[in-house]
């Protein structure tokens, strides 16, 4: 047996991967320690401890505006992205229609096209077309680019699951209505779950778009933090981000709880 | 009712949808782009390319996105190899510390970085201390700026894409080179990197096409003197605005990257029939 790996390599490894970490991680952790400080500038490491800040959010009708219109997007996203993008996956795997290559290439083509280049055509369209960008025009685009994320993890399930279990279910009578619903969707759960907590997560998070298609009353939470990056940031900032990264790990957690990490991060 | 119906009616509403809400909006901002007072016109090309300060941030936005994508590459590959080695354990520690960022809104990530690279963070501190930059040396506002923030915000990008193919690669050949004699640093060389470069192009690909087209971290980390493309396209929308010759950047910006992204596609479908 040759040995694996020299000894001096191992070690440059673990400052490596050390490192790596570090860099990944520090903007997080920054933001956090910023957000519980008692001082009134940005300081890191934090001056004092203190929760003021969660109270300053917690108060302020800007951020909870924010916070709301975010949440009610995002859930209508979350909605739509699944239902159609869980339907298109299957009339795709299916391979029936006669361009089935071709709408494969379609439902995942704004995961190649640069948010910025489609969010200016969105912005103009829209308000050449229908007038001012509402809520839903917002959720319309979050929902175009959240649909080949959902298309392709419950494609992924798809591609393991059983195809004659469909055919047991037709030759034992069921209609096609009931062999879509009771056996053909059951299958893609775990798919269209994942698919489901990509969409919020890329609609909640989602700066780009919000930022083209914002209006006075439409300020998501992204959008909200970026004017005040750019104008005066203050402690409060971190208060709300760190709230945002909570629920990041929140949403990270039941993704490994359901299908696991691993598996999900190597397909 | 057949199984062409069934099939066309579900892939009936996500037609729609993107047709209505993704690609005519593209389509519109395409004619946009080459629309004047009188009809036809090439005259917002013709201003963005005979204008050096245009010219500038172009070549700027070019620079950055190869040198963010190289760097990304260089940690990538590494970090990536050594999370298929570890053990379970780690590695899902490890897959962790990768995702969480990559979910993080890239608000929150630059806003951490802006407290970082400040007058007073953490990194221009340090420097400082060490000597190896002057009393006045800053950060914040320059070129190293966006790239170290763009660097943290592209790496999962990067990592995810050299990790997906690497865990596809028989571990046998590695053992193979082994007996055979190689060292372990010619056994990466000669059969892992040959073997995870499809990983890497995609993954760069990924990473220059994000970074190109990226204005958040740059317009925050850089400020407005030091502009790259996506924020220069950002700045005709709102601040001038001028949308067709926004349209006119954005349609310059995507034949770029189209100039980069078509010929790998043409090589890679060339080697796999």
């Amino acid at each position: 047996m040759v040995r694996a790996v020299p000894g001096w390599l191992h070690i440059v490894g673990i400052i490596f991967v050390a490192l790596t970490a570090l860099i990944l991680l520090a903007p997080l952790i920054v933001v956090i320690g910023v957000s519980v400080s008692e001082s009134q500038f940005i300081a890191f490491p934090p001056n004092g401890l203190s929760l003021r800040w969660y109270q300053e959010v917690l108060s302020s009708n800007a951020y909870l505006n924010a916070a709301w219109i975010s949440i009610q997007i995002a859930l209508l996203v979350t909605l739509m992205a699944t239902a159609i993008g869980g339907a298109a996956a299957i009339a795709i795997h299916r391979r029936q229609l006669p361009f089935s290559d071709t709408l494969a290439t379609v439902f995942l083509s704004p995961l190649v096209l640069p948010t910025i280049i489609y969010a200016i055509g969105m912005l103009m369209f829209w308000s050449s077309v229908f007038g001012p960008v509402t809520p839903l025009t917002l959720a319309l685009s979050h929902t175009a680019i959240a649909l080949p994320y959902v298309v392709r993890t419950t494609l992924a399930v798809l591609a393991e699951s059983d195809p004659y279990l469909e055919e047991a279910a037709r030759t034992m009578g069921a209609n096609r209505l009931q062999r879509l619903w009771f056996v053909v969707v059951p299958q893609c759960f775990p798919g269209l779950a994942a698919g489901a907590f990509f969409a919020f997560n890329i609609s909640f998070d989602e700066a780009v778009l919000s930022l083209f298609l914002r209006g006075p009353t439409l300020t998501t939470l992204p959008v909200q933090i970026y004017s005040q990056l750019e104008f005066s940031p203050d402690p409060s900032v971190a208060a709300v981000s760190t709230i945002m990264i909570a629920l990041t790990i929140v949403l990270i957690f039941v993704i490994d709880r359901m299908l696991g990490l691993t598996r999900f991060a190597s397909a | 009712m057949n199984d062409r119906t069934e099939n066309l009616l579900l892939a009936l509403p996500g037609i729609l949808l993107l047709g209505l809400a993704f690609f005519l909006p593209i389509a519109q901002m395409l004619l946009l782009s080459i629309s004047g007072p009188e009809g036809f016109t090439l005259a917002h090309f013709v201003r963005f390319l005979s204008d050096p300060y245009y010219l500038n941030i172009l070549w700027r936005t070019v620079r950055l996105s190869v040198l963010i994508t190289v760097i990304c590459a260089l940690i990538g590959f590494p970090l990536a190899y050594i999370m298929t080695k570890v053990g379970p354990k780690l590695r899902l520690g490890l897959v962790v510390i990768v995702i969480l960022p990559l979910m993080t809104s890239v608000v929150v990530r630059t806003f951490g970085w802006m407290v970082l690279l400040s007058r007073s963070g953490i990194v221009p501190e340090l420097l400082r201390d060490t000597g190896l930059v002057g009393r006045t040396f800053a950060l914040m506002q320059t070129e190293a700026a966006i790239v170290i923030g763009m660097v943290q915000v592209l790496l999962p990008f990067m990592t995810l894409s050299i990790l997906g193919v690497l865990t596809r690669i028989d571990g046998k050949l590695e053992e193979a080179a082994r007996t055979m004699g190689c060292s372990f640093l010619q056994t990466i060389r000669t059969v892992v990197l040959p073997l995870a470069l499809p990983g890497i192009v995609a993954g760069s690909l990924l990473c220059f096409t994000l970074s190109a087209s990226s204005f958040v971290t740059p317009n925050l980390l850089g400020g407005t003197r030091i502009q790259v493309l996506a924020a220069s396209i950002y700045k005709s929308v709102t601040a001038t605005p001028d949308w067709p010759f926004a349209a006119a950047q954005a349609v310059i910006l995507f034949v770029g990257i189209l100039l980069v992204l078509v010929p790998y596609i043409k090589l890679t479908g060339a080697k796999h029939g």
